[in-house]
């Protein structure tokens, strides 16, 4: 095996332990915003005993939560910022909103659901859903991944 | 010296992070969830489709009878249709297990159908729903519930007068 092969493969090793997660705000009414950060923030949950950490670019992210309806005013800004996640990535919609449009379903303001412009791979129904409910979605998304890597 | 208090409290009671996913989560007794629906109780009232801010009910016709649909992945968990259904058909579970991955997503739906039956009454073709019990004093026995599944609009108002009952 050679050196490249040998460091590629190991890193996929120990890329697979620890995705990194980030967080788009599709025009969320901030319910599930207050959720996800609740999920990573509080050491009651603590996402971060899943190997996952929340990180500020999306140029480092592996798993990317989506939250909101997509609005029509920010539509182009959360494909742009979703084209920088690397590949592979998983993707995870959190919420109602962006899975079918929840509670603004059918808003003329609204472009839900969010899988006519994003390859969505788990979905969290809620609104919002439970800190509990976010965790599992995003095991779900790291089994998920592996699988990609 | 409040802080060695804290300290051995904590050391005490261990750590306050809950172990799911790699154990049970605690879910209050009220917690708004899943829906579930039982047709069996379903008067056909279609309540519940009115009040359903989001639209996530919806009934149906079909040649079979009337389809109930509800899709769990536009409910926002608001209570309101298991607040006016008249029997409790349509209740909110505790369950908040739905993450799923999104090759399932057709699947979280319920899809019922309250079919259409002969009245034994006058024969004409009518919807099998449950009777509605809002009113109706003495209730309705599990017997008399069966009976009136069977009839027509018409033949029902007729039984209940039968009966002594003002609905
Ligand atoms: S799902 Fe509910 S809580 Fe989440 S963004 Fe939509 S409206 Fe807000
Ligand atoms: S009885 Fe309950 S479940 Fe059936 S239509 Fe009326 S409100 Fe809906
Ligand atoms: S809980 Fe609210 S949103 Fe969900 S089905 Fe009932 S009325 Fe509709």
């Amino acid at each position: 095996m050679s050196l490249k092969q040998f460091i590629s493969d190991q890193s996929r090793r120990m890329a697979a332990r620890s995705p990194w997660i980030y967080r788009i705000n599709a025009g969320s009414c901030n319910g599930c915003d207050v959720e996800c950060a609740t999920t990573a923030l509080i050491p009651r949950y603590d996402v971060e005993r899943l190997g996952c950490q929340y990180c500020g670019s999306p140029r480092h992210a592996d798993i990317v939560l989506v939250t909101g309806p997509l609005t029509a005013r920010v539509k182009d800004s959360v494909l742009r910022v979703f084209d920088e996640v690397p590949d592979p990535k998983v993707t995870v919609a959190v919420g109602v909103c962006p899975i079918s449009g929840g509670i603004f379903r059918d808003g003329y303001a609204v472009l839900a659901p969010l899988s006519k412009y994003i390859p969505v791979d788990v979905n969290v129904p809620g609104c919002a859903p439970r800190p509990q409910a976010i965790i599992e979605g995003i095991a779900q998304a790291i089994e998920i991944w592996r699988q990609r890597l | 010296m409040n802080f060695i208090k804290t300290l051995i409290q904590n050391l005490v009671s261990g750590p306050s992070t809950v172990s799911y996913p790699f154990g049970p989560a605690w879910t209050p007794d009220n917690f708004r969830g899943r829906i579930d629906f039982k047709l069996a109780s379903c008067t056909a009232c279609r309540a519940c489709e009115q009040v359903c801010a989001p639209g996530a009910i919806r009934f149906d016709k079909t040649p079979e009878g009337l389809r109930f649909m509800m899709w769990h992945n536009t409910c926002v968990f608001c209570g309101l249709c298991e607040h006016y259904c008249p029997t409790d058909a349509i209740r909110q579970t505790t369950d908040w297990h739905m993450a799923h991955p999104v090759k399932d997503e057709f699947g979280m739906a319920i899809r019922e159908t309250i079919v259409y039956v002969n009245c034994t009454g006058c024969n004409a073709k009518t919807l099998s729903s449950a009777p509605n019990p809002v009113g109706v004093e003495p209730p309705f026995t599990p017997e008399e519930i069966e009976q009136q599944r069977n009839l027509c609009p018409a033949c029902r108002k007729k039984a209940l007068a039968e009966r002594g009952a003002v609905s």
